[in-house]
């Protein structure tokens, strides 16, 4: 039912395939931020930042 | 006090010296990135050792590289620009606004500020000319020659000096906390500092450290990781506890949290250092008790962090549009993240596959231009408007730093994460069977190539924001004129500063800390049965001072705001806190770990001859790649074991006379602890080890000739330079007032011994079938070619590296004795005891 994967290089590859997704998810998510519309921008950076729930709060 | 029938006075602040303190960190800063980023492209190129030169003069240099920029020399020059020019000069600056201003007093003397300004700058001067010139005593963040060092230690007592008389001159009673930081900066760096430099000089450039082997790791590591500590940290944490609450306009979330991270941070800290010495030949004892206490940071750490994070509650949306908020909020966020690294490779399981690799390089990296880059910039940003009087020249440039500074770590931390996580694994595997390993050395450097070209892009990167931001300081002076604040205070009835030591000593809490901590440290020490009862009493006073304190806290309170108004009884009492931990490491390696405890394999003295080399082998800093120390692990002893040899880990006695140690704190290179051997057949001064002199002198001259994935630099300088034979007879003479058993010779035999052993290795390279190649003398005979090179620099090393890890045997008559202030000893007795029950060994292996 289960297949036992043996990975000769385990020890070289994995860590380096960890940094490969880490980098790749960090660059598509830079890229998709520096092509944000200004408006989306703005609606994104007021997201986790609100003291309170007005709206108008600085 | 009555402030409407209070005296008030006028002052005027010093803020020229912040000024000047800001504009030094910020330059330093660039110096000592610029130089990181060098040396990180030299893992990666060798040719950025200097070779590089050819291609930038077009051709003008020539050679395989540069003495002067090697990594070996670069490393200690990045190392103490960083901490000491770039941190330092901004913890001054930081240190010297808020101490006026939390004091309501002008700094006490302007011309010790000038002495501490300009002497700390003519001291980062000289440390960038000696360490590039292979002047150094060899210890990491210790580097710098004594003549330095004894400036570095006046320049302190200045700083000191016009500290605390600031504090008693102030016209505010009560200490705030940022305060208690910088008086415990101030007493335990002076104290790390001076311990960890004692040295005994052998001629105006050179002296050897007091401490040797063992204790002189230990010392080093308990200077080292508080450098961490009380250098880079508690500056920094009274920085963020005044400039933070200022910059967010709110007040420290929590007072009394403060109170319980400042002394469990200072009191717990200074335990730590043995964790970079895990798994190693330090005694077990005091591996566990690195370990237990790195462990207890995480509580203290995470404390400080939250107080700063909480305190910005309510502030949050300024993170949107302040770059000071976004430095301040990052900076502590790594402050938490390389304070729960900290203690997790405090870890032995972790340590095993962390220490050696880059994974360390990572985690100080997250501290340094995480925590603590980010925390300058952002106090730079907001003092600069401040003491210029303007406005930011630029806030969007001050975004742009945070951002490209942000990605730049990021990349740098993932990077090395990966880099050593890889090589720690691909260190220990083996292969099938289990009785090889699955890769040499070289194969784990090849495989870890990109993190380190990467971890050069973030580094650059990270340099691109210190630029930015020197750019916007720069223009920020420019757009405002220098003045400084002036100020009306209110002068206080004189009401602080009396309580007497009496009064501060003997109390409730102090006592009930100092018979818990006195009982902890029985259990430490006492033998089997009388550690338990040592134990239980520190139970019960813990649990009768709980109690105490729930029916008298009100008083503990009133104590403490006391003592806040006192600030010699709380200095002296910061100074205890930090003193323990010291002490109880210390003072039991220095008395127990001597050549007559020693057991099993002591190690060999050196040769005239080999002391050269060794000295050689320090100043071109192959230390910062090479380690001398094979630990306990399995995989370390197969791969820098010898074949054959039983428990070939490296043993406390083999670095007994060794100073500095030579234990290592990375593996650019593989670790030395075995490279050396016995005498060649018929030769009372060749020795032989792993490799013979000839492969020693190529792999010197070319590296890429022993393995062409090798990313060592060339050493072509070591063949032209002559060994310093004149200073030998002051260096042993140095080593015999230390300790190490060298014979009384003169100085005529000390010479004559040198150049016979350097003879006879230099016809030893000339020996057989493969004659050696030397270019700038090709044409002569081989007799002027053996007289040229028995006095070069590269024979020296040879005979250096070829006694590495030699040692005799010691067998002691009898059943070894339990040594008290040893705990392991009680361990080890009764270890043995159980075996001979066993009938498994004999009384006197």
């Amino acid at each position: 039912m289960f297949k036992r994967i043996i990975l000769d290089e385990w020890a070289n590859l994995v860590p380096m395939v960890a940094f490969g997704v880490l980098f790749t998810v960090f660059l598509v998510t830079t890229l998709r931020a520096i092509r944000l519309k200004p408006d989306e921008q703005k609606r994104m950076a007021d997201l986790p930042l609100q003291d309170s729930d007005k709206p108008s709060d600085p | 006090m009555n402030t409407a029938t209070a005296k008030t006075t006028t002052i005027t602040y010093d803020d020229r010296t912040v000024r000047q303190f800001m504009i030094a960190s910020i330059v330093w800063g660039i110096v000592g990135m610029l130089v990181g980023v060098i040396c990180a492209t030299q893992l990666s190129w060798w040719q950025m050792n200097g070779k590089f030169l050819e291609a930038v003069t077009g051709g003008l240099f020539k050679g395989d590289g540069l003495q002067y920029i090697t990594f070996g020399r670069l490393r200690p020059l990045h190392t103490n620009a960083v901490i000491f020019a770039f941190v330092g000069n901004m913890a001054f600056a930081g240190i010297y606004y808020s101490t006026q201003r939390l004091c309501k007093a002008r700094t006490a003397s302007d011309l010790l500020s000038k002495i501490h300004m300009w002497g700390w700058q003519l001291i980062i001067v000289a440390a960038a000319i000696t360490l590039p010139a292979g002047l150094t005593r060899g210890k990491e963040y210790a580097e710098l020659i004594w003549p330095i060092n004894i400036a570095v230690a006046l320049v302190w007592v200045v700083f000191a000096v016009n500290f605390f008389w600031t504090l008693a001159k102030r016209n505010e009673p009560s200490l705030y906390v940022a305060l208690w930081f910088y008086i415990a900066t101030i007493v335990t760096v002076a104290m790390l500092y001076i311990v960890n430099h004692l040295s005994i000089p052998t001629s105006l450039l050179h002296s050897y450290p007091v401490f040797g082997g063992l204790q002189d790791g230990l010392v080093q590591w308990w200077y080292g990781h508080n450098a961490v500590a009380f250098f880079l940290t508690t500056p920094i944490l009274g920085i963020m506890y005044y400039f933070l609450p200022k910059a967010a306009n709110r007040p420290v979330y929590s007072y009394r949290l403060s109170i319980v991270h400042f002394w469990s941070l200072v009191f717990i800290y200074i335990w730590a250092g043995p964790h970079h010495l895990l798994n190693t030949s330090l005694p077990r004892w005091l591996q566990m008790l690195g370990m237990l206490f790195s462990l207890m940071l995480w509580a203290p750490s995470w404390g400080g962090m939250l107080n700063g994070l909480l305190t910005l509650r309510g502030a949050w949306a300024k993170l949107r549009t302040d770059p000071v908020i976004k430095f301040f909020a990052a900076g502590i966020t790594f402050y938490g993240m390389a304070t729960f690294e900290g203690p997790l490779l405090s870890i032995r399981a972790v340590n095993a596959l962390s220490h050696y690799t880059d994974w360390g390089i990572g985690h100080v990296h997250s501290g340094a231009l995480g925590w603590n880059g980010f925390m300058a910039a952002g106090m730079f940003y907001w003092l600069a408007p401040r003491l210029w009087k303007t406005k930011l020249w630029s806030t969007g440039m001050a975004n742009m730093h945070f951002w490209i500074g942000l990605v730049g770590i990021l990349l740098y931390v993932t990077a090395m994460w990966t880099a050593g996580i890889t090589q720690g694994l691909m260190l220990g595997e083996v292969a099938e069977g289990g009785t090889t390993l699955k890769y040499e050395f070289v194969e784990t450097l090849k495989a870890i190539q990109l993190p380190y070209i990467l971890r050069s892009v973030g580094g650059t990167l990270y340099l691109i924001g210190f630029f930015l931001c020197a750019w916007n300081i720069f223009m920020t002076a420019r757009s405002g004129k220098a003045s400084d604040d002036t100020v009306e205070v209110a002068v206080p009835e004189k009401a602080h500063d009396r309580m007497r030591l009496g009064d501060a000593l003997a109390n409730d809490p102090v006592a009930y800390c100092v018979a818990a901590l006195a009982m902890m440290i029985l259990w430490f020490f006492l033998p089997p049965h009388a550690d338990k009862a040592a134990l239980l009493l520190t139970v019960i006073l813990v649990v009768k001072a709980i109690r105490v304190f729930k029916t008298r806290g009100n008083a503990w309170d009133q104590w403490h705001e006391s003592l806040l108004r006192n600030y010699l009884p709380f200095t002296l009492l910061t100074f205890i806190a930090v003193a323990i931990g010291g002490g109880v490491q210390i003072v039991p390696s220095l008395l127990v770990n001597r050549e007559k405890n020693i057991e099993g394999r002591l190690q060999e003295i050196y040769t005239p001859l080999e002391l050269a080399g060794r000295d050689i082998y320090v100043a071109e800093g192959c230390y910062n790649c090479h380690s001398q120390m094979i630990r306990t692990l399995m995989p370390d002893v197969m791969r820098y074991g010898r074949a054959g040899v039983k428990d070939d880990f490296s043993h406390l006695g083999e670095s007994l006379y060794d100073h500095p140690y030579q234990w290592g704190s990375k593996r650019t290179g593989p670790d030395l602890a075995r490279e050396g051997g016995g005498f060649v057949q018929g030769s009372d001064h060749v020795r032989s080890g792993k490799r013979d002199n000839k492969w020693h002198w190529f792999h010197f001259m070319n590296p890429r000739w022993a393995n062409e994935d090798s990313n060592m630099p060339a050493y072509p300088w070591l063949y032209e330079q002559k060994t310093d034979f004149k200073s030998l007879p002051a260096k042993i003479a140095v080593q015999r007032q230390l300790g190490v058993p060298f014979p009384a010779w003169t100085k005529d035999e000390i010479d004559q011994q040198a150049r016979e052993q350097g003879m006879a290795i230099a016809r030893s390279l000339f020996e057989g079938s493969s004659p050696v190649g030397y270019e700038p003398i090709k044409g002569e005979s081989t007799e002027a070619l053996v007289r040229h090179f028995s006095e070069s620099r590269v024979v020296a090393l040879i005979a250096y590296v070829q006694k590495l890890g030699t040692y005799r045997e010691i067998t002691k008559e009898g059943a070894p004795a339990a040594v008290p202030l040893d705990p392991d000893s009680f361990r080890n007795i009764s270890e043995k005891t159980e075996a001979l029950r066993r009938g498994e060994t004999s009384a006197n292996p």
